[in-house]
């Protein structure tokens, strides 16, 4: 997948607002392969939303959203299965971690269906974020921030065209949201990767090529 | 880690996460139910099965919707002296009747007749008066090359009642310690009949061709009858005291009713063989309706199971579809689940089919029956799991894909 483009797209809960000063809704955009976007957003704009319609699991908008031209609700499910797996990480704002699984299960239950990582190169990772002894704790025993970092590792163990963060650093300090923007910026290098990131004031720190306001 | 290690992470990590809510007791309400669901209705297939046979008179030379009737030996008429002949008026009112199809004569030998039955290679024979009746060839289903009479190659056909072996079976050779007989053997055995009358006497050799339950006599080719009669008869003709009529219904009311009223009486208790044959079919399938809808209940009873532990788990199942599971994937816990109770429940029913056949089969062999097939049964079984099960999955893989896309 080399695009991804929005084509005069809005949130039905939107519709008849008329422009909403948005760089995003009702424009066309397209987030390139191997480019950095940052997306700030103030609360309640639709930035979520952005993320679940990008990822397809809700379909409530106007407008057209495409991968490499083709229009995404033309996908079948087999084909989302391999753009979730194979084309766009996805970090949900929710985090979306199962509470009865330790962290390493948690990463597992991804890791198993792409076979992307290696156990040792998962742990690596969580004890760079400062994890590393939290491996068999339950999810539900961890900080917020701990979880975070936790969904980080899980969403970078897959390969991917793009990876789509929404609000990756909200609960981390400066430290660990550096040692975040590096991990991730590395894995996109390696990949050749585009990284779309939503933000509500805690950027990552991540070199972008284009910010939008939406 | 190798892709099978990697598959067994992912199914056990899937089990640990999604039998959360899995409720044993509604698990164990469910497999009781269906399989007393299902145990009720292959039991009743199989008692049918087991029990059929019994009603069967496994006679394939004579049908069932034909009747043999007599009139009525009463002690009055015995000393009286009346007899017990159909008149050809009386057979006329039976041809009338709209529940008669055909009626034929019986006929008998109207000379001396005595049977030899050499007993092989001890060189000894056994011999005893008899007689000889014959209907007409129509209401015979042999083979027309075993069921003739050549006069220039003299060969007597016979059809026995399979009583008259029984007798020899269990009463005689039983109490004079002699071996019991097969049909089969007796078939084989050489027989001789010795007809004497009108002044003539003759020797032929005779061969049974078959037994019957439902003529209780021994019977002969039609064209044997006259040949012989002829030869070694009286010449008087007498009026038959035995008829045997084809019918449409060997159940019919009005049927019954005309025979009480003539004192007539069908032999084998063939109409109440028809009642309670009826009766059986009547309650197999009342049993086996009553199983299917216990087995019904069962069935919904796990869907509203799964469906409530789909709803409990619709997170996590979402969950799982974005992380890139595929529906299916997600769906092979809860199928595998269901398909490993339905299974278990499907053996355990069997088994307890089986021994409860083994319990009943004892009286049944007492009324002389092996019993049915146990195939029977048990392909209803499988049958009837398959459905359900299907029923189980297409329901889970429907709840699961309406979780693909989610409410705002």
């Amino acid at each position: 997948m080399n695009n991804i483009t929005l084509h005069n797209t809005l949130p039905a809960v939107f519709a008849g607002r008329g422009d909403t000063g948005s760089e995003i809704w009702l424009r066309d955009v397209t987030f390139e392969k191997g480019k950095r976007y940052l997306i700030s957003a103030e609360s309640g704009t639709g930035k979520s939303s952005l993320c679940s319609y990008i990822y397809g699991y809700r379909t409530d908008y106007s407008g057209c959203f495409a991968f490499d031209g083709r229009n995404i609700k033309q996908l079948t499910v087999a084909e989302w299965c391999q753009v979730r797996t194979h084309h766009i990480a996805y970090l949900a704002q929710d985090m979306r971690l199962f509470a009865e699984l330790t962290a390493m299960e948690n990463i597992m239950l991804k890791n198993s269906i792409t076979n992307y990582k290696t156990k040792q190169q998962i742990i690596t990772m969580m004890e760079q974020l400062g994890i590393g002894e939290k491996v068999d704790s339950p999810v539900a025993k961890l900080s917020i921030g701990q979880q975070q970092r936790v969904a980080i590792v899980r969403t970078l163990c897959q390969p991917c065209d793009f990876i789509l963060l929404d609000e990756p650093v909200s609960h981390l300090d400066d430290v660990n949201n550096s040692i975040v923007a590096q991990m991730v910026t590395k894995e996109a290098e390696t990949l050749g990767a585009g990284i779309i990131s939503t933000s509500v004031g805690n950027n990552v720190r991540i070199n972008v090529d284009k910010e939008f306001k939406l | 880690m190798s892709k099978a290690n990697k598959d067994n992470t992912c199914k056990a990590l899937m089990w640990k996460l999604l039998r959360k809510h899995i409720s044993p007791s509604q698990l164990v309400g469910f497999s009781v139910a269906s399989l007393i669901g299902l145990t009720i209705v292959i039991l009743a297939v199989q008692f049918h099965q087991d029990v059929r046979p019994v009603f069967n008179d496994e006679e394939s030379f004579i049908r069932k919707d034909y009747l043999i009737i007599t009139r009525k030996v009463s002690t009055v008429g015995t000393f009286l002296g009346s007899n017990n002949e159909f008149s050809p008026k009386a057979i006329a009112d039976i041809e009338a009747q709209p529940w008669c199809r055909k009626v034929g004569k019986f006929s008998s030998n109207d000379y001396s007749l005595y049977a030899t039955l050499a007993m092989g290679g001890t060189g000894q024979s056994m011999g005893t008066m008899m007689f000889f009746e014959s209907i007409p060839t129509e209401f015979i289903d042999v083979k027309d090359s075993d069921w003739k009479f050549d006069p220039s190659r003299p060969e007597v056909p016979v059809i026995m009642s399979r009583d008259y072996l029984s007798l020899y079976n269990f009463g005689f050779a039983a109490s004079r310690g002699l071996p019991q007989i097969s049909e089969g053997i007796v078939s084989k055995v050489p027989i001789q009949f010795t007809l004497r009358g009108n002044g003539n006497n003759e020797t032929l050799k005779g061969r049974i061709v078959g037994f019957s339950n439902r003529l209780n006599t021994i019977v002969v080719p039609d064209e044997f009858m006259r040949w012989s009669n002829q030869r070694y008869g009286s010449g008087v003709e007498r009026n038959p005291s035995r008829l045997i009529v084809e019918v449409n219904s060997p159940g019919d009311v009005k049927m019954q009713k005309y025979f009480d009223e003539h004192g007539y009486q069908v032999a084998g208790d063939k109409m109440q063989q028809g009642k309670a044959q009826y009766f059986l079919n009547l309650i197999v399938t009342i049993v086996i309706i009553v199983g299917i809808i216990i087995s019904l209940l069962s069935f919904f009873v796990l869907m509203l199971s799964i469906y409530l532990l789909l709803q409990k788990n619709t997170k996590k199942l979402q969950d799982l579809l974005l992380l890139g599971y595929s529906p299916s994937q997600v769906s092979k816990t809860y199928i595998n689940m269901v398909m490993a109770i339905n299974a278990v429940v499907l053996v355990v029913a069997i088994i307890i089919m089986l021994l409860a056949r083994a319990s009943y089969m004892p009286m049944l062999k007492a009324l002389g029956t092996t019993g049915g097939t146990v195939i029977i049964a048990i392909v209803v079984a499988v049958i009837i799991m398959l459905l359900i099960t299907t029923g189980n999955i297409v329901a889970i893989k429907r709840k699961i894909n309406s979780l693909w896309i989610h409410s705002a």
